[in-house]
This record gives structure tokens, C-alpha cells and sequence, in this order.
């Protein structure tokens, strides 16, 4: 059966609100992955602060404990960045490489501070990218679902 | 040339180096990223969620050139 005219106009003027539906629920795995990251960062801090305490001493774990935060934030702006690439925003920003590089300048110049704690502590986040880069690998079932 | 001046160098050599291949890739990653998003609105999650991992994964590649600069200017061992 053919379509109606106005049954085509129909399907036209409800499209949009459904991809903008589509979209906002499709965003919501987006919020979701970036929660998981930081949170599995935070969790691989709390692991390893103690770890370098107990190997090395408090200032270290400290440096560590600075770099490890910077990673965080690093890790929320690149996420707010790639969230507003392509809603007005046409490249991705360079914000979060300027708090890298301001922790590095502090820490460079602060005698308590050492450059290389903050900057392994600042390398956590890629351990958590790594983590969840096999836990997809390993266990795909759980990201098709999601 | 002395050391300060070599270090100074290095240091632009490392940061300018490190940043074309990465910045290159970041590129053709966020543009098929947005095209994606474009033609797959309903996927908008899943695609910037691996354009979120890949751009960390690139952009640490710039970091490493830029922490080897970083240390050159102001924490040269050698001057």
C-alpha cells in the first residue's frame, strides 16, 4: 500500500524530535563512560597512594597523589571538550593540556615538589584507559548490553 | 653552541615534533567523529565515548614530548 502525502509529512516532522530523543538517550552511555573513568582513576589512586607511601615515603606519595588529581582533571576536560566538539565547538580544546603543563611549571620550579612522582602520578589516567580498553576487549558482552 | 642554548633547541624540536603526528591524527579522528555523529545521531554516545579514548590515547603521545621539553627548560640535568 502506498503512503499518503500526508502521512510522509507526518513521519518527516516527528523524525527530529525522534533522533534528538535517540540522541539525549544515547549521550546518556556517553556520561556514563566518562563517570566510570574518573571513578576507576580515583580507584586506582586510592590503590596506589598507600602502595608508594609504604615503598617510598609521604612526600612521594604526596608528588604522586598531586600528578594523580591533575589526571582527573585533565580527564574531565578532555571529556567536556569532546562533548562540545561539533555544538558550536569546532576542534577540540587545549585546556586541559595548559593545567599539565602549569602542574609541570610549579613542580619544576617548588623544591618540595618532583617532577617525576607527578608526572607517573599524572600517567594513572592511562592506566585506566587501558583497563577499560581490555575490559571491553576481554568481556564485550557487558558493552553491547549497555 | 653551549648547553643552554642546545636545551632550547631540543626543547622546541621535542614539543614541535611530538605534536604532528598526534595533531594530525586528532584531526581525522574528531572530523570522522563528527561526520559519524552526523549520519548516526541515535549513536552519538558510542561514538564520542571511543573519540574520548582515542583522543586520550593520542594526546598522551604529545605529552611525552612535552614533559621532555618542560624538563629541558627547567630542569636541565645537564646545565
Amino acid at each position: 500500500m502506498e503512503e499518503t502525502p500526508q502521512a510522509s509529512v507526518d513521519a518527516i516532522a516527528e523524525s527530529p524530535m525522534e533522533e534528538e530523543q535517540k540522541s539525549s538517550g544515547s549521550m546518556d552511555e556517553y556520561y556514563a563512560l566518562q563517570r566510570e573513568l574518573i571513578v576507576t582513576t580515583l580507584v586506582l589512586m586510592g590503590i596506589i597512594f598507600p602502595a608508594v607511601w609504604f615503598f617510598y615515603d609521604l612526600n612521594v606519595a604526596l608528588n604522586y597523589l598531586a600528578g594523580a588529581f591533575t589526571g582527573v582533571i585533565y580527564l574531565r576536560l578532555l571529556g567536556k571538550n569532546v562533548e562540545k566538539l561539533g555544538q558550536g565547538a569546532n576542534s577540540v580544546g587545549k585546556s586541559q593540556i595548559a593545567v599539565f603543563v602549569g602542574v609541570m611549571i610549579i613542580a619544576s620550579q617548588l623544591k618540595q615538589l618532583s617532577i617525576l612522582p607527578i608526572f607517573l602520578g599524572f600517567l594513572t589516567y592511562k592506566a585506566t584507559l587501558i583497563i577499560y580498553t581490555l575490559r571491553i576487549l576481554l568481556v564485550p558482552d557487558r558493552s553491547a548490553n549497555s | 653552541m653551549d648547553v643552554s642554548s642546545a636545551s632550547v633547541l631540543a626543547a622546541a624540536l621535542a614539543i614541535g615534533l611530538a605534536a604532528i603526528g598526534p595533531g594530525i591524527g586528532q584531526g581525522n579522528a574528531s572530523g570522522s567523529a563528527v561526520e559519524g555523529i552526523a549520519r548516526q545521531p541515535e549513536a552519538e554516545g558510542k561514538i564520542r565515548g571511543t573519540l574520548l579514548l582515542t583522543l586520550a590515547f593520542m594526546e598522551s603521545l604529545t605529552i611525552y614530548g612535552l614533559v621532555i621539553a618542560l624538563v629541558l627548560l627547567f630542569a636541565n640535568p645537564f646545565r
